[in-house]
């Protein structure tokens, strides 16, 4: 990230505006206070970006810098940030809006596996109508080994399986693993909406 | 009068001994509760950071079927489903264009007015003079904390909060009537990292250890939860949290609906509290 800022006026209004409207928050109405800061669960590790400094590199329009930042992608949605606001900003919920734009830019994630994650997590549950623990970490568990495959990592490979085999194990020791296959038969209708909801955005 | 119930994924899976305190320690106290017909999965943290509109709509299908099966209530006792389908119903309240367009593509309408509460809302409506006289036990020296974690208390949007964001009561106000010591911390509605865990464990570990590490500053000698990902993530990588950091001493995690079944006179293994990691004789 830069340490000077530079601002671009014509850049910085359309990404704000877009901004604000995706995530329906209003961040012009920021004046700086840091309480979000003050609480932020993950802020300690997300250096040098905290809240309220995203919300200024939003400002200044900086899409790059703001989309790609450890604190956007380390974001846990405890939503304290926005629930401490006095002027009512979920920046919890302009992280999710980054996360998106990151994924429409193409861009590859800052951390990959958190959006290999929630993608492998949503579609599961909108595959089968209702999330299937092993399909949906097996999904994201491929995507992480497809990865380090193209990397060249192979003791990466064998280290994040025997990781997980030695999880599983400790979760089928205890009856916490489960066999039977989910499904919910009503399924189609939230998928029909959403492709529906696809197409109309797209129109 | 019945009561809506919508369990979520996670309760007929990995978390499945939830589903059934639930009922058995509903049924004893004398409220009634039905699951509702083919629900859906509510989406969860992850569609809200997929797509906005995936988020409402996966919540809506499961408010329409309640409603439309006469219910005017419904209870949710994991957390994340709790707070993601309170959010999408405010949001179809907020914009009736989108809950048109989306009452269009569902086959069980949404009316509105379903009340959406948290286990611990329709625990605590329970006169205390009730619950007392159901108990067949009464804890006398238990020292506890009540973890809440991010999603009982804070929303992405505006809705109406049942109890205090900051310092909540009601789990508190709940183990008093069953003997339970609640002692006072700081990390109450602390994070515990949820998905973290498994796309970002260093931040997960970190949160985690700060939770642990007060509880047994404090001197509890358990954790009680009522949201499932937090009792996963606490229970099943305590082990690797006090490694790292040091911790020696370890602290088993219960359902808030484990404690009261104990106290209602259930037993632990009709309960199945042996499905945790961290037992009591370990820490």
């Amino acid at each position: 990230m830069p340490t000077t800022l530079k601002y671009d006026p014509k850049a910085s209004s359309s990404f704000l505006e877009d901004v604000m409207k995706r995530s329906g928050q209003k961040l012009t109405a920021c004046y700086q206070c840091r309480r979000c800061a003050a609480g932020c669960a993950v802020g300690d590790g997300t250096s040098p970006v905290t809240p309220d400094r995203l919300v200024r590199l939003i400002m200044l329009g900086d899409k790059k810098a703001a989309i790609s930042n450890d604190l956007v992608w380390k974001c846990v949605s405890c939503y304290t940030c926005g629930t401490r606001c006095p002027n009512n900003i979920q920046t919890g919920r302009i992280t999710e809006t980054l996360k998106k734009m990151s994924k429409e830019s193409k861009e590859a994630p800052r951390l990959p596996k958190v959006g290999y994650f929630h993608d492998s997590f949503a579609k599961s549950g909108l595959r089968w109508g209702r999330v299937n623990e092993m399909e949906f970490m097996g999904m994201y568990e491929l995507k992480l080994l497809r990865d380090k495959f193209l990397e060249k990592d192979f003791d990466g490979i064998k280290e994040e399986i025997m990781d997980q085999m030695r999880f599983g194990f400790s979760m089928m020791k205890k009856r916490r693993m489960h066999f039977d296959f989910l499904t919910a038969s009503g399924r189609n209708e939230v998928k029909r909406l959403y492709k529906k909801a696809k197409k109309d955005q797209f129109k | 009068m019945e009561i809506a119930y919508y369990p979520g994924c996670s309760l007929k899976q990995s978390s499945n001994l939830y589903d059934s305190q639930t009922f058995d320690v509903f049924k004893r106290l004398g409220i009634s509760i039905k699951e509702i017909d083919d629900w859906n999965c509510c989406g969860a943290t992850s569609a809200g950071k997929v797509d906005d509109f995936l988020a409402v709509a996966m919540p809506a299908r499961n408010i329409g079927i309640a409603e439309q099966q006469g219910f005017t209530e419904m209870v949710i006792p994991c957390s994340a489903c709790y707070s993601r389908t309170l959010v999408a119903q405010k949001k179809l309240e907020d914009h009736p264009d989108l809950k048109n367009r989306i009452n269009e593509g569902l086959f069980r309408k949404i009316k509105g007015g379903l009340k959406v509460s948290s286990i611990l809302e329709i625990l605590a409506r329970i006169p205390k003079k009730t619950f007392k006289q159901k108990l067949t036990k009464k804890f006398k020296q238990l020292n506890a904390v009540c973890y809440y974690g991010c999603m009982l208390t804070r929303f992405p949007d505006d809705v109406e909060v049942p109890d205090d964001v900051e310092n909540p009561q009601l789990m508190e106000q709940i183990l008093k009537i069953i003997g339970v010591h609640a002692l006072d911390w700081n990390y109450k509605t602390a994070c515990c990292g949820a998905s973290a865990a498994m796309n970002d464990p260093d931040t997960a570990l970190m949160l985690m250890h700060k939770i642990i590490l007060d509880a047994l500053k404090r001197g509890a000698e358990c954790l009680v939860v009522t949201c499932p990902m937090c009792q996963m993530n606490l229970d099943v990588h305590q082990d690797k949290v006090c490694e790292k950091y040091g911790i020696n001493k370890r602290l088993p995690v219960y359902f808030l609906t484990e404690l009261i079944g104990l106290a209602l006179g259930m037993s632990i293994k009709s309960l199945q509290i042996d499905r945790h990691f961290i037992h009591m004789a370990d820490a």
